[in-house]
C-alpha cells in the first residue's frame, strides 16, 4: 500500500500547512508586507499622499544622510549604544554574581531589581524627568551633601543629557539582564567553586578564570539583546526628553518617528527606517559570529 | 586552606555580599519610593519633603484627581482589552503554527521557521510608516483590532519560536501514540499538547503580554481618539510639552501610580512566574 502511506503523509504536511497559515497571514500583511514595501518605497518618490510614484534612486538616502540632524542623531545612537551595552553588562553580571551569593536573601534582590522591568517606559521616563529637573531631587541630594557645585539641569544641558538618559535605561533594564545572567551561572556546577575556594584562588580570579568562560552563552544573549534594545529603543527616550535640547539626545529609532509624524516627510522617515534596519541585521549577524566564535575558543 | 578557616571566609563574604546589596537595592529603590510616597500626600509636601510620608500631610485626593483626569475606568478597560486579544491572536494563532511547524518536519517548513526567527530582531520602525498607511487603508486606525493585529504581527515570529521549540522537546512518540490510535493532528493538538502548553503559554504572557501593556509606540501612532487611549498613551498626554516647566505634581503621581497598580499586583501574585518566564525565553533566544 505505498499510495496510501504516501497520501497520508501529504494529508499530514497539507493539514501542517493549514495549521500555519493564520499565524503566517497575519505576520506577512502586518509585519513582513509593510517592510517590505518601506524597502521598495525608500527608492521612490512616494509621499505617503500621491497615488503615483517614480524611481528616484538612492535621492532618498542622500537626503537623509546629508540632512543637517543625520550626523547628531547617528552620533547619539552610536553612542548610547557603546556606552550602554558594556555598562549594562558588567553591571547586569556583577549584580548577578552578588545576588548569586547572597544566599537566601537572592531573591529578594532578585525581585527588587527586575520590579522597573514591569513598569510602563513611559512612567519611567515621567519619574525620571521629574528627578532630574534643576528643581528635582537629584539636586535637592547634591544640595544636602555639599556638592552644590554639581547641581545642573541634567536633562536640559547638552553635555549631561546623554549619560543621563543612559543611567535611566540602565536603572531600568538591569534586572531582566541580571535574571539572564543568574539564570547562566545556575548552571555552573557549585563543586567547579568549592574546588577553587579549597585552592585559595582569588574572588576575581574566579569571576574571569571560571564564570565569564563558563556563562559565555548568557554573554552572547546579553550582548544581542541588549545591543538591538538599545538602538530600537523608543518609548523611554522619547517621553524623557523628546530628542532634545535639540536633536542633542535624538536617536535615529525616534527620529523615524519624527520624520513620519511630526515632519510629515514620509520619504526620508521610510530611508532611516531602512538605515536602521540595514544597521539592526548587521550588528546581529558581526555580534553573533563573534561571540559565537569566542564561545567556541572558552569552550 | 583548613575546612574551618574557609567556612569563616564564605560566612563573611555572605554578609559583606549581603550589606552590598542592601546599599544597592537601597539607592535603586529609591526611585520608586519617590513616587509611592508622593502619591499619597499633598501638594505642599511633595516639594518640601519629597522622601517623607508624614501621617499629617497623607492624603488620596492624588489618586482621585489622577482616576478622574485619567478616566480611569475607561482607559483601564482599553488596555485590557488590547491585551486580551492580542494574547489570543499571538497565543492561539503562534501555538497552532507551531505545532505545525514541529510536526511537519519538511525543508519547507524548516525555510519558513528560519525565516521567522530571522524577523525577530528586525526593527518594528521598518515596518511602521506603511503599516499605519494599510491600517488607515482598512480603517482599523482607532480601533482595538488594529492594534491587536500590529502587536501580533510584530511578535508573532517570537511566539513561534517559543513554542516550537517548546513541541520539539516533546518526545514524538505521543503524538505517534495518538495516530495509531485514530487521532488526527488536529485532535492531538488540542486534547495531548495544548495541556502540555501551559507553563509555555505562560512564559509567552510575560514576555510579551508585559511590553504589550506597557508599550506607547503603536497607540501613539494608531489611536488618535481619546476615548480608545490605553493606559501608557493617557500618561504621556499628561506630560506638558517639552519646555513647559509648570508640572501638576499631584496629578503626575498620583497617575503613575494607578497606571501602574495593576501591573504590580499581578506580578506580586505571580513573582515566581515572572522570573521563570524571563528566564526561559531568554535561554531559548
Amino acid at each position: 500500500m505505498p499510495g496510501a502511506v504516501f497520501s497520508q503523509a501529504r494529508r499530514r504536511q497539507i493539514a501542517c500547512l493549514l495549521f500555519t497559515i493564520p499565524a503566517l497571514a497575519v505576520v506577512g500583511l502586518f509585519f513582513l508586507f509593510p517592510m517590505l514595501r518601506a524597502l521598495v518605497l525608500s527608492f521612490t518618490s512616494w509621499d505617503g499622499i500621491a497615488r503615483t510614484w517614480q524611481w528616484v534612486g538612492l535621492k532618498n538616502f542622500k537626503a537623509v544622510v546629508t540632512d543637517s540632524t543625520f550626523r547628531q542623531i547617528s552620533f547619539n545612537t552610536v553612542y548610547l549604544a557603546i556606552i550602554y551595552v558594556p555598562v549594562l553588562n558588567v553591571i547586569a553580571l556583577l549584580l548577578a554574581v552578588a545576588v548569586y551569593n547572597a544566599g537566601k536573601a537572592g531573591n529578594l534582590y532578585k525581585a527588587m531589581l527586575f520590579f522597573p522591568n514591569l513598569l510602563s517606559m513611559t512612567v519611567i521616563a515621567m519619574i525620571w524627568s521629574i528627578i532630574y529637573r534643576y528643581d528635582g531631587i537629584l539636586n535637592q541630594f547634591l544640595k544636602a551633601v555639599g556638592l552644590k557645585a554639581l547641581m545642573q539641569d541634567w536633562l536640559g544641558q547638552i553635555r549631561t543629557v546623554l549619560p543621563a538618559m543612559s543611567v535611566t535605561i540602565i536603572w531600568f533594564a538591569v534586572g531582566y539582564y541580571l535574571l539572564i545572567y543568574l539564570a547562566g551561572l545556575n548552571t555552573v556546577p557549585v563543586e567547579i567553586y568549592e574546588s577553587a575556594e579549597v585552592e585559595g584562588v582569588s574572588p576575581w580570579q574566579k569571576l574571569t578564570r571560571i564564570t565569564i568562560p563558563l556563562i559565555a552563552p548568557a554573554i552572547t544573549i546579553n550582548a544581542v539583546l541588549s545591543t538591538i534594545g538599545i538602538i530600537t529603543l523608543f518609548d523611554l527616550p522619547f517621553v524623557l526628553t523628546r530628542g532634545g535640547p535639540g536633536f542633542k539626545s535624538q536617536t535615529i529609532a525616534m527620529h523615524v518617528y519624527a520624520y513620519a509624524y511630526q515632519q510629515l516627510r514620509t520619504r526620508y522617515a521610510l530611508a532611516l527606517a531602512v538605515i536602521l534596519g540595514v544597521f539592526a541585521v548587521l550588528i546581529t549577524t558581526v555580534l553573533l559570529a563573534f561571540l559565537r566564535r569566542r564561545e567556541e575558543a572558552a569552550q | 586552606m583548613s575546612r574551618m578557616r574557609l567556612l569563616g571566609v564564605r560566612t563573611r563574604r555572605r554578609v559583606g555580599v549581603n550589606i552590598l546589596m542592601i546599599l544597592i537595592v537601597v539607592v535603586l529603590v529609591m526611585p520608586l519610593w519617590y513616587v509611592l510616597n508622593n502619591a499619597f500626600k499633598i501638594e505642599r509636601e511633595i516639594l518640601l519633603r519629597p522622601l517623607l510620608l508624614r501621617p499629617s500631610a497623607a492624603t488620596i485626593d492624588n489618586l482621585v484627581r489622577a482616576f478622574k483626569a485619567m478616566k480611569y475606568p475607561l482607559t483601564f478597560m482599553n488596555s485590557v482589552i488590547t491585551l486580551v486579544l492580542s494574547c489570543t491572536l499571538l497565543i492561539a494563532l503562534g501555538s497552532l503554527a507551531a505545532f505545525g511547524i514541529a510536526m511537519a518536519r519538511s525543508r519547507f517548513f524548516n525555510t519558513v521557521y528560519v525565516v521567522l526567527v530571522a524577523m525577530i530582531t528586525l526593527p518594528f520602525q521598518l515596518a511602521m510608516v506603511p503599516l499605519i498607511f494599510l491600517l488607515k487603508g482598512m480603517k482599523l486606525t482607532n480601533t482595538y483590532l488594529g492594534l491587536a493585529l500590529v502587536y501580533a504581527g510584530w511578535f508573532m515570529p517570537f511566539v513561534i519560536f517559543l513554542y516550537t521549540g517548546f513541541i520539539r522537546t516533546v518526545p514524538r512518540e505521543l503524538e505517534e501514540a495518538a495516530r495509531v490510535d485514530g487521532c488526527g493532528l488536529l485532535r492531538s493538538f488540542l486534547s495531548i499538547y495544548i495541556p502540555l502548553l501551559k507553563s509555555i503559554t505562560g512564559t509567552v504572557l510575560i514576555l510579551r503580554g508585559v511590553p504589550i501593556w506597557n508599550d506607547l509606540l503603536v497607540p501613539i501612532i494608531t489611536i488618535s481618539r481619546s476615548t480608545m487611549s490605553t493606559l501608557p498613551l493617557v500618561l504621556y498626554s499628561f506630560i506638558g510639552t517639552p519646555g513647559s516647566r509648570a508640572i501638576q505634581w499631584s496629578l503626575v503621581f498620583g497617575s503613575t501610580f494607578i497606571a501602574s497598580l495593576p501591573i504590580v499586583l499581578v506580578f506580586l501574585f505571580l513573582q515566581r512566574y515572572f522570573v521563570r518566564g524571563v528566564v526561559a525565553g531568554a535561554i531559548k533566544g
